[in-house]
Formats: structure tokens, C-alpha cells, sequence
């Protein structure tokens, strides 16, 4: 069992998809069917960001503000 | 003249540097700081009559009970309720407005009314009521400032009306309902009124007497109280003949026995609403944030707070890309401002920018009020950024957030 919360691996699980996503990019994504089983707490984002904020604590995720505002991106190790 | 500076030193909270930065914290209409007379006050429960109220007679639970008590009269006095038996302890007001929606008895077939700019604790206990109880329920529109027109309340209220549930100030525009002409217009017809002051209370000097509300709802935790604390106010009457939400300990005078069956005896309000053991620290620290409020007095704090929202109103007016959601008409205005960026996708990134590069903390979201996001043509998702002001902000606050807003739209745009 994970330690992260529900709304951790949800962010861990979108951005495993793809390259970079903007804070909204990942809050409509949460939405989808297909991730519907663990992205349950998104609908006013607050609490879904500070998760995300979280895994940037912990090393997982890098956040870069810019054009548009924040985008997120998975750390990956080879 | 009040010391606004001495003032901010009550509270330890700000003591406090983040990557080296002092706090400017303008989320209080989530969750105020606490100031040092209430954190004291708490300890002093803790420390010294850690007891039982109500119930034991020994030294210390005569302290907490005669503490309790006077907690009690402190906010019935911060309030103006004309007996202290009409506040009734909740956790916050969205249970004191389940309460209200749980245990009042309406007319079968009558009509409930609210608004599009509630709170979802506004606006929910009642849809729920009204779909378990087969009620109409009606919604008066906010206009897109967060002010309401007068005759849609009138052509709304009618002889079938039975409630309205209405939110005083706004945790989304900060406006402030006329209350006391709808509350007019309800009895007229009479209907019953419930106000949801969670935002008013603690930045505008609530006279639930003046106002005539029937019901009034607070979170004491918004009002530099403890967390988990909130108060219902109603009318004794009312109080009297409504239903109990909880029962068990210490609701009760007595529960017979008599031929196999349980009789249970209900105290009047407010112990009948009151079930087992209370939050009794809880209590306490909420009469001394009573008392802490008094002390600097509610007209100080409302003019305070207006004069720095207006200061913060004049910069975001002058700045391109931001759009403000309500009035600007001050007069009318609890201490915040909402508002979108258009530089940046969401209202989240506005948030995590300020807090991570100029230790100012502001909400993001949809503030628990989907509905009037909705109506303004603003997804949750993309969601509004909330500044709110209390008695210890003061200028250079103001400024900072001004500041980190011109550099998170410079690196934006």
C-alpha cells in the first residue's frame, strides 16, 4: 500500500502520460472515466494541487512557472 | 484610536518567516489566525479544570461548568441574542445549518428559497430538505456583482414560502445581502429566514435582534476562535418546538422505564441540541474571541478591514489581465476580493505562486459556491483566486500581494 494519498497518485498517474501538463490540463484529466477510481477529489482542485505540491516536496514531481502559468512534470529515473 | 500594529503582535502566527519571509496571510475568510487571549484561555481549560461540565460536582467541574457558562453569555453579547439560551454550540455553521434544515418542521407542499451565491453548506441541508420532504425549492439569482435586486425577492416570497435560506456575506464577492429588507418581506408572508453570517460575524457587528432573523449561523473559527467550533443562533420559540438533531447525554431531565418502554424527558434549547460531551475548551476559547473582538469592537474592525480593501481594490483595478468578481462599491463589501488572471490557466497556479515565491497565502478554488462560479461562466476547475482581510493585515500586506501579483503576471504572460 502506498503512503501517498489518493489524490498523490492520481497526480503520479496522470503525468506518467505525458511530457508536461498545466495545473488545469491535470484537473481535466482527473476527470476522466479511466481514472475514476482514484481521482475523486478534484472537483474544486485546492486539495488536488497541494497533493501535487507535495510530490514536488518529496523529489517526485518538478513544477516551472511560465507562459500560462505552472506546468507539472513526472521525475523520471532511467 | 485603535493600535492595529499591537494588535497584529497578538497573534503568534505571524511571527513566523517562510524562506525567509514574513507571513502575509489573507486567507482568513477559510480560517482566521488565533490571537493569544484565546489560545490562553484554551490552555487554561486544558491546564488547570480539565473536567467534565454539566455533570460533576467537584471543584473542577464546577470551573469548567461556571467557564462554559460564561462562554455562553460572551456570545450571546457578541451577537445581541435577547437570552442566552438561543446560541446553541455546533462544530461550524454548515452544522448549524443542517441543524436548521434537519429539525424544523415546514408546512408539507411549502416553498424554500435561496440564492445562486450561497456557500454549498447554504444551500445543500436545504435541497436535501426539500427532495426528502417533497418541497419546492426556488433560487433567487445573484446578480453577476454578487448584489440581489430587491423585487425578485418579492415576486420570489409568496404565502407558500415557508423559509429562506440566505448567505449575509459572501465567501465568493463579499457582499453583503439586504438582509433586513428580505427578512421584512419574508415575515410579511410569513416565511422564516436563516442566515448564513459565517462571513458576516466576524468583520461586521451582527444584531440578530436588529436584524430579525429567525436563524443565524456562524463559524467561530473564521472569527479568531478554535476550529471545530460554530454556533447556532434561533429564536426560543422556534427552538423550543423544533425536533432534536442528536440525542443522548445530557439532553434529557429524565428517561423513565415504564412497562418495557423508554420515555425519554427533553431539556429545553439549548441542552436539547447539545448531545453528550461537549467541546468544552472549544467553548471557552469561542468567549474569549468574543471578548477579544468586543474589546477592539466590531465598527473598528469593519472600517480596518474596508480601508485596506479598498487600497487593494485600486492597484488590481489599475493592473490589465485581472478580472474581479463583485461590487467595488465598498459600503456593500466584506474585507475580500475574488478574482481570475487571465495569464494563467487555473486560479491554483495564482495561489502556489504567491505562496511559494512571496509567502502570501490566498485561496484558490471555487470556494465551496460552484453555483455562482457556474453562473459567471467560471469552471471549478479554472476556478478564482480569494484575498481576505482581517484585523491583522495592515498596508504593507497589501502591497506584498500587489507585488507578487505584477511579478506572477510579468513571468506569465
Amino acid at each position: 500500500m502506498s503512503d501517498l494519498s489518493r489524490n498523490a497518485q492520481c497526480v503520479l498517474r496522470i503525468l506518467e502520460n505525458a511530457e508536461s501538463l498545466t495545473t488545469s490540463e491535470i484537473l481535466e484529466i482527473a476527470k476522466r472515466p479511466e481514472y475514476s477510481d482514484i481521482c475523486t477529489d478534484c472537483a474544486g482542485g485546492d486539495a488536488f494541487i497541494a497533493a501535487a505540491n507535495e510530490l514536488v516536496s518529496l523529489g517526485l514531481v518538478t513544477k516551472r512557472f511560465g507562459k500560462g502559468g505552472y506546468r507539472w512534470s513526472l521525475v523520471r529515473r532511467d | 484610536m485603535t493600535d492595529w500594529e499591537r494588535i497584529r503582535k497578538d497573534f503568534p502566527a505571524l511571527e513566523r518567516k517562510i524562506n525567509g519571509r514574513p507571513i502575509v496571510y489573507l486567507d482568513s475568510a477559510c480560517m482566521s489566525l488565533k490571537p493569544r487571549p484565546v489560545i490562553d484561555a484554551m490552555n487554561e481549560y486544558y491546564l488547570r479544570f480539565p473536567a467534565c461540565g454539566g455533570r460533576s460536582i467537584h471543584t473542577l467541574g464546577k470551573e469548567v461548568s461556571e467557564a462554559y457558562s460564561e462562554a455562553r453569555r460572551k456570545m450571546a453579547r457578541f451577537i445581541n441574542a435577547a437570552h442566552e439560551e438561543e446560541c446553541i454550540w455546533t462544530r461550524n455553521a454548515t452544522e448549524a445549518l443542517n441543524i436548521v434544515a434537519r429539525s424544523l418542521r415546514v408546512p408539507k407542499g411549502s416553498k424554500i428559497i435561496t440564492t445562486s451565491l450561497e456557500h454549498h453548506s447554504g444551500s445543500l441541508p436545504f435541497v436535501e430538505k426539500a427532495r426528502r420532504e417533497g418541497l419546492k425549492l426556488e433560487v433567487v439569482p445573484a446578480r453577476s456583482d454578487g448584489t440581489f435586486d430587491i423585487e425578485q425577492w418579492k415576486a420570489a416570497i409568496d404565502s407558500q414560502t415557508s423559509l429562506v435560506s440566505i448567505v449575509h456575506s459572501s465567501n465568493v464577492t463579499g457582499t453583503v445581502a439586504p438582509l433586513r429588507e428580505i427578512v421584512e418581506i419574508a415575515h410579511d408572508r410569513g416565511a422564516l429566514v436563516v442566515s448564513d453570517d459565517a462571513q458576516y460575524a466576524p468583520h461586521h457587528p451582527l444584531d440578530v435582534q436588529f436584524f430579525d432573523v429567525d436563524f443565524s449561523a456562524l463559524s467561530i473559527h473564521k472569527m479568531c476562535g478554535p476550529s471545530g467550533m460554530g454556533l447556532l443562533y434561533g429564536k426560543l420559540d422556534l427552538l423550543k418546538e423544533m425536533d432534536m438533531f442528536l440525542t443522548g447525554g445530557d439532553t434529557v431531565a429524565d428517561v423513565r422505564y415504564e412497562n418495557g418502554k423508554i420515555i425519554p424527558e427533553y431539556l429545553p434549547p439549548p441542552e436539547k441540541f447539545e448531545a453528550g460531551l461537549q467541546n468544552y475548551a472549544g467553548a471557552i476559547g469561542s468567549g474569549a474571541a468574543a471578548d477579544y473582538l468586543m474589546s477592539i469592537g466590531m465598527h473598528e474592525i469593519e472600517r480596518h478591514e474596508r480601508k485596506l480593501l479598498s487600497r487593494a481594490l485600486k492597484a488590481l483595478q489599475e493592473m490589465d489581465h485581472i478580472r474581479i468578481l463583485g461590487t467595488d462599491d465598498i459600503d456593500l463589501k466584506t474585507g475580500l476580493v475574488t478574482f481570475t488572471i487571465d495569464t494563467v490557466t487555473s486560479a491554483h497556479d495564482i495561489a502556489t505562486f504567491l505562496n511559494d515565491e512571496f509567502a502570501v497565502m490566498v485561496r484558490s478554488g471555487a470556494h465551496c459556491a460552484h453555483p455562482f462560479h457556474y453562473q459567471e461562466g467560471i469552471l471549478p476547475a479554472k476556478g478564482t483566486a480569494r484575498a481576505s482581510f482581517y484585523l491583522y493585515n495592515n498596508d504593507t500586506d497589501v502591497d506584498i500581494f500587489i507585488e507578487g501579483l505584477t511579478a506572477l503576471i510579468a513571468a506569465s504572460v
